[in-house]
């Protein structure tokens, strides 16, 4: 018989000692996977390290793939914190899409403006769209107290079907008109030259998006770490009534930490188009198919929403996308990148209850009904 | 029970404890909060597995690894916290679990079960009707329906832990008929409680448990209540007397509260037209059982709750009802019941808790945290109240009762409040927490803090009030000077008697 | 003829889609009402989808054995997948919220789902078998209720049964009592000697089950085959969640709820084979629309979660001080 019993204090060590463990724990249970449906786990492993990190120009596209999961890990991580649900990142990230889409082609209109402006008017642009999207479960959650995870859930399928209706089903402002076959084939607008960001370094290729990411994840550790608001987001999420009970704005927090979470997963938006599309991407078969939002939930989840971890998880499951996409094949078939990514996370949540309590087998002897004890083995 | 031993991480919560109780005996269990009365019961009931020691069963030793096989074997509990299933029926919560009837009992045939259950009733004197809903009942209503889960059971021992403290004074003595009358019938009673009177009255011999270890058992009718008390606590005791006369104070309100009505969590009013009023530095007890708006008015007074109607001032300003932060700006502490929860955000460090209502003010710079002050606050008071703690990063929970609820206690003290509302300050506190408690409310009050003391503990009530209020139904229902009331008086007024 | 008419075709079209919504809806019934929230159905059913499908590739012989295998086989399917939740919630204390997400993730349309149908190949197959339906009563003629009630497939008439069921089961046993009591009050439960662990896992898994059943309503009836992705399932295990909430955890208003939104499921189409022209992005986002809607208007209609079990997404721990 095992016995659980909550851990007094907990070691420092644990808290980087359980999610290694756990992520070696994942790669063997993976392995029995893949050997169960026909793979080499070794072979497959030693590939993806490949693809994902050490190859040439491996490590370059790897960024590229954890620069949105950045920003909605960040969304997740902000909201969860506060145990509000907020899954809506996905949605989210389109509306911010859409919001800078708009700035860029606006000031692109106007003829205005260097790429400093094009990148700081982009940002706010998608930051207010997402924050706005993000307010619709916020304002609900606060005032009707509906459930979060559904509302925001549900507002991603009407993301993604606003998406697909403003470039494939109407003459949209971000659809591309201009010719003839580009009213046959439904695409959207390209944006004008200076809106594409820039990137830094040459071997190594680093995504604006990427950089902004790391600066919204300093903010935001500093915001919840340091300053009142910080504070008061931690009470509420230990004891929604203790903190009402200190005279704490509840109501205010969910609008705020929605919003905020909204801003965030919206700024990676801008940067899918910024850093990567240069074109608002409606089809069903772009944006919408990656599921950036969802992977972000298993980033902040994994990195147990901390900031700074956030980042760290970001590049390794950005290394996992990225080589789940460049082998996609016979040996590594699709799927499987979700597969890994939910018996990560699974790990990690059991791991939790190592970091929580202490597992302990108590020696006990049974008694018989003859009043004979007999030791029992543990 | 023979040389049971429990221990939970840090604590042996009995140490090598034996007792017998024969069919047909009130037994008791007695000993202060802490003594280890609770976990020894758990132990009896399958809810715990003793570390050592074993259980006979009429003769023969059991092992229990589940309530299901106590319940089984007929030993019945009453535990102090309820185990009701509230949206449930009477009749419900009664058969919950019950497995006897094999395939023939899938189907709940509620019919027979409540005639059944009335019947039960009618025989023992615990009248309740088996089709209400469990919220709907009184809390002595609620008493009554565990002891029938466990008659329905045809228990044979029925273990009662502390089950006079919701009851009015008179409902314990109908409780009392009721224990002895089962126990005419041969079975077995085990009523646990740390009062010695109550213990004289029923109980034919009683255990006496002290930090976890058997001390005696005595034969009750030898016993008088000043021997008990001496093997309870290990030493000569004064019981809790009285405040004589009324102490003089200024004439000075620091709270008057003016036709407050508020709603309880069910719909409908808790508290109706509540009048009265509290001077610097007076200690007003608010008597009456549990449930009758004690709760509501707490809440409404610190801001936690919305008054439906009336005016609460606060050294003669208006109180902005429904607001917590209006009622700390106002100077309203409070002490919660729900000290781990509602007081203390149980996750968060000791020094987080301790600052957290007043990092507000004095605690940041703009918007930023001064860590650096945050913590010496959280040490003065760890010191000042001397708050046990490992460390000031601990998190809250992991602390004992006692020190949780002088954290909550020297938090609010710091923030100089003009009025202090406490309800239930000691309830699960061991004597030397209980003590402690005392002081500092007695300490507040004599600097002039007026204090609400909402208890069920009518000895504490009167050890510490100057006035006390009775409510029942959420009214008034009487006011005592310290030191004319009687329990019989206050008793009465619990219960529903129109008192003079 | 009446039978052909629009609002005829919609009905009829609302049972069709509504009952995958009833399955996983009654599944998250049972979960809920023992304490245990899991918001993996959409994974569950969409792996549920994929083994269905799988198994009437596989299996030869007649064909409504085939079938029957393969609904056994999607609710092994689902329930294998709850188990993994119920190991993480219950067992291991994890949280209930983080949990369903992460099994969503991992059994859904771009994890184990996409993996298995992709390994076999699934995608190119067309259907051997499907269900189709039955007219067992030979009531299907009948004006309005004929092709709305008694003209569909063999898994709407067993919904309606396992509605009955579960909702007598609920309210008319002993298990059922204890079921509730798990969900309302565990440590009552526990004191009268009802295994909470066990209850919970059971019910979980069961509940699971059904989702499974619920995703092979998609792939063996409404759009017989496999694709990847999760456009087959399209959000359907989510609205199941939604439905339970606004049926106040009662089995009988979860039918009614399924209907209604798989009414707004089947409008798109409904409409297209009638050539009502209406943006269809529009149409589409109907049925997610419409369940915010109907959440907000309970949560602030009702006040309080009417009829949520109480300890509905806690851990229940005994032993600790």
């Amino acid at each position: 018989m095992i016995r659980l019993e909550r851990r007094t204090s907990q070691p420092r060590w644990l808290s980087v000692a359980v999610p290694v463990g756990s992520l070696i724990v994942a790669f063997a249970i993976m392995a029995v996977v893949l050997l169960a449906s026909g793979h080499d786990p070794w072979s497959t492993y030693r590939k993806l390290v490949e693809a994902g990190f050490t190859g040439n120009g491996a490590l370059s596209a790897t960024l590229i793939s954890a620069t949105p999961i950045l920003f909605t890990g960040l969304a997740a991580a902000v909201a969860f914190r506060m145990e509000l649900f907020n899954i809506g990142a996905e949605g989210q990230l389109y509306l911010g899409a859409v919001g800078g889409a708009w700035i860029a082609l606006q000031l692109g209109d106007r003829d205005a403006g260097s790429t400093a402006v094009y990148v700081v008017a982009m940002c706010v642009a998608a930051a207010v769209t997402g924050a706005l999207w993000a307010l619709i479960p916020g304002v609900l959650r606060a005032f009707a107290n509906t459930n979060e995870i559904i509302t925001s859930l549900m507002l991603n399928y009407v993301a993604g079907y606003l998406l697909t209706y403003l470039i494939f089903s109407s003459s949209s402002y971000w659809r591309d008109t201009s010719t003839l076959q580009a009213r046959a084939f439904p695409q959207g607008k390209p944006m004008p030259p200076a809106a594409e960001w820039p990137t830094f370094g040459s071997s190594v290729v680093l995504p604006l998006g990427f950089v902004v990411g790391l600066g919204v994840a300093v903010v935001l550790w500093v915001l919840y770490a340091r300053t009142r608001f910080g504070f008061e987001v931690s009470v509420i999420a230990d004891s929604p009534r203790a903190a009402r009970y200190a005279g704490m704005r509840t109501r205010r927090k969910i609008l705020a930490v929605m919003a905020l979470s909204g801003a965030v997963a919206g700024l990676g938006g801008a940067s899918q188009i910024g850093d990567f599309t240069h074109t608002l991407d409606g089809s069903p078969q772009g944006l919408q198919a990656a599921a950036f939002g969802y992977t972000g939930i298993v980033v902040a989840a994994l990195a147990r929403y901390n900031p700074f971890a956030v980042c760290l998880v970001a590049v390794l499951l950005g290394g996992l996308l990225n080589a789940g996409f460049t082998l996609q094949g016979v040996d590594f078939p699709s799927g499987l990148v979700g597969v890994m990514q939910g018996i990560i996370l699974f790990c990690a949540l059991g791991g939790e209850l190592l970091i929580r309590y202490r597992i302990r087998f108590p020696r006990r002897t049974r008694v018989t009904t003859d009043g004979e004890a007999t030791p029992e083995a543990v | 029970m023979r040389g049971i031993t429990k221990r939970f991480p840090g604590v042996v919560a009995n140490d090598d404890v034996s007792f017998e109780a024969a069919s047909g005996e009130v037994h008791a269990l007695l000993g202060e909060n802490g003594a280890g009365k609770t976990t020894l019961s758990n132990i009896l009931t399958g809810l715990y597995r003793q570390d050592e020691g074993e259980i006979e069963l009429h003769g023969r030793p059991v092992r229990f690894t589940s309530p299901r096989d106590a319940l089984d074997a007929g030993v019945g509990m009453v535990h102090q916290h309820f185990r009701l299933v509230a949206p449930f029926t009477v009749a419900e919560n009664v058969v919950l679990g019950d497995h006897r009837h094999g395939h023939r009992g899938f189907v709940l045939r509620g019919r027979a079960i409540e005639r059944r259950v009335a019947e039960l009733g009618e025989k023992y004197g615990l009248g309740v009707d088996p089709r209400s809903r469990i919220w709907q009942l009184s809390v002595g209503e609620q008493q009554r329906v565990e002891i029938l889960k466990a008659l329905y059971r045809d228990a044979t021992i029925l273990i009662l832990d502390e089950p006079t403290a919701v009851l009015a004074p008179q409902e314990a003595v109908a409780l009392f008929g009721t224990l002895r009358a089962m126990a005419g019938e041969g079975k077995t009673v085990i009523f646990i409680s740390h009062k010695l009177k109550e213990v004289l009255a029923v109980a034919d011999r009683v255990t006496v448990l002290r930090a976890g270890r058997t001390i005696d058992t005595v034969a009750a009718s030898t016993a008088t209540a000043r021997s008990l008390a001496s093997l309870m606590v290990g030493r000569e005791i004064d019981e809790a007397r009285p405040l004589e006369q009324s102490r003089p104070l200024p004439d000075v309100l620091s709270l008057e509260v003016e036709e407050l009505t508020v709603a309880g969590d069910r719909g409908g009013a808790a508290v109706r037209g509540a009048t009265f009023s509290i001077r610097e530095g007076e200690i007003v007890g608010v008597a009456g059982v549990a449930g009758n708006g004690q709760r509501e008015l707490a809440e409404a007074l610190t801001g936690l709750r919305r008054a439906d109607r009336g005016t609460v001032r606060v050294c003669g300003k208006v109180l902005r009802s429904g607001d917590p932060r209006a009622a700390i700006s106002a100077g309203i502490a409070h002490v919660p019941e729900d000290r781990l929860g509602t007081g203390l955000a149980p996750s968060l460090s000791v020094t987080s808790n301790a600052v957290i209502k007043r990092y507000r003010r004095g605690l940041s710079r703009g918007p930023f945290l001064a860590l650096g002050r945050m913590r010496e606050t959280a040490l003065a008071i760890i010191r000042r109240y001397d708050v046990k703690t490992p460390e000031p990063s601990t998190p809250a929970r992991n602390l004992s009762g006692g020190n949780l609820q002088k954290l909550v206690l020297g938090r609010e003290f710091e923030g100089e409040p003009r009025v202090l509302v406490v309800a239930q300050p000691t309830r699960g506190l061991d004597v030397g927490a209980i003590e402690t408690v005392h002081a500092y409310l007695r300490e507040a009050s004599s600097r002039g803090v007026a204090i609400l003391l909402v208890s069920e503990d009518l000895d504490e009530l009167r050890a510490l009030s100057d006035r006390i209020v009775v409510l029942y139904e959420g009214e008034i229902a009487g006011e005592f000077e310290a030191g004319e009331a009687t329990i019989e008086e206050i008793g009465l007024l619990m219960a529903g008697g129109r008192g003079s | 003829m009446i039978n052909d008419s629009l609002m005829v075709v919609v009905l009829a079209q609302a049972v069709l889609y509504g009952t995958p919504l009833l399955y996983a809806a009654l599944g998250e019934l049972l979960a809920e009402r023992s304490g245990v929230l899991n918001l993996g159905v959409e994974g569950m059913m969409l792996f549920g989808a994929a083994v269905g499908f799988w198994v009437t590739q596989r299996v030869g012989g007649n064909s409504a054995a085939v079938l029957a295998l393969a609904v056994a086989g999607a609710a092994a399917a689902g329930a294998a997948m709850a188990a993994i939740h119920a190991f993480l919630t219950i067992t291991l204390r994890a949280s209930q919220i983080v949990s369903g997400l992460a099994l969503t993730i991992f059994a859904g349309g771009l994890g184990l789902s996409a993996y298995f149908g992709n390994e076999l190949h699934l995608a190119d197959l067309p259907a051997k078998h499907q269900l189709s339906s039955l007219d067992v009563l030979g009531l299907g003629d009948l004006p309005v209720v004929g092709p709305i009630l008694f003209d569909q497939s063999a898994l709407v008439y067993a919904s309606w049964l396992l509605t009955l069921l579960v909702g007598l089961y609920l309210s008319r046993t002993r298990l059922g009592l204890n079921v509730r009591a798990v969900g309302e009050a565990p440590a009552s439960a526990d004191a009268m000697g009802i295994d909470v662990v066990l209850y919970r896992y059971v019910h979980v898994i069961v509940g699971g089950a059904f989702a499974g059943i619920g995703g092979a309503c998609f792939s063996l009836s409404i759009s017989p085959g496999w694709v990847a992705g999760d456009v087959l399932v399209g959000g359907a295990g989510w609205i199941a969640i939604a439905l339970v909430i606004f049926a106040f955890w009662r089995a009988e208003l979860c039918l009614v709820g399924a209907y209604l939104f798989g009414g707004l499921s089947a409008l798109p189409f409904a409409l297209q084979a009638h050539d009502v022209t209406v943006t269809p992005e529009f149409l589409q986002s109907l049925p997610y629309v419409m369940t915010i809607v109907v959440l907000v208007l309970v949560s602030t209609a009702v006040g309080r979660r009417l009829g949520a079990p109480a300890a509905l997404g806690r851990p229940y721990v005994r032993e600790e001080r």
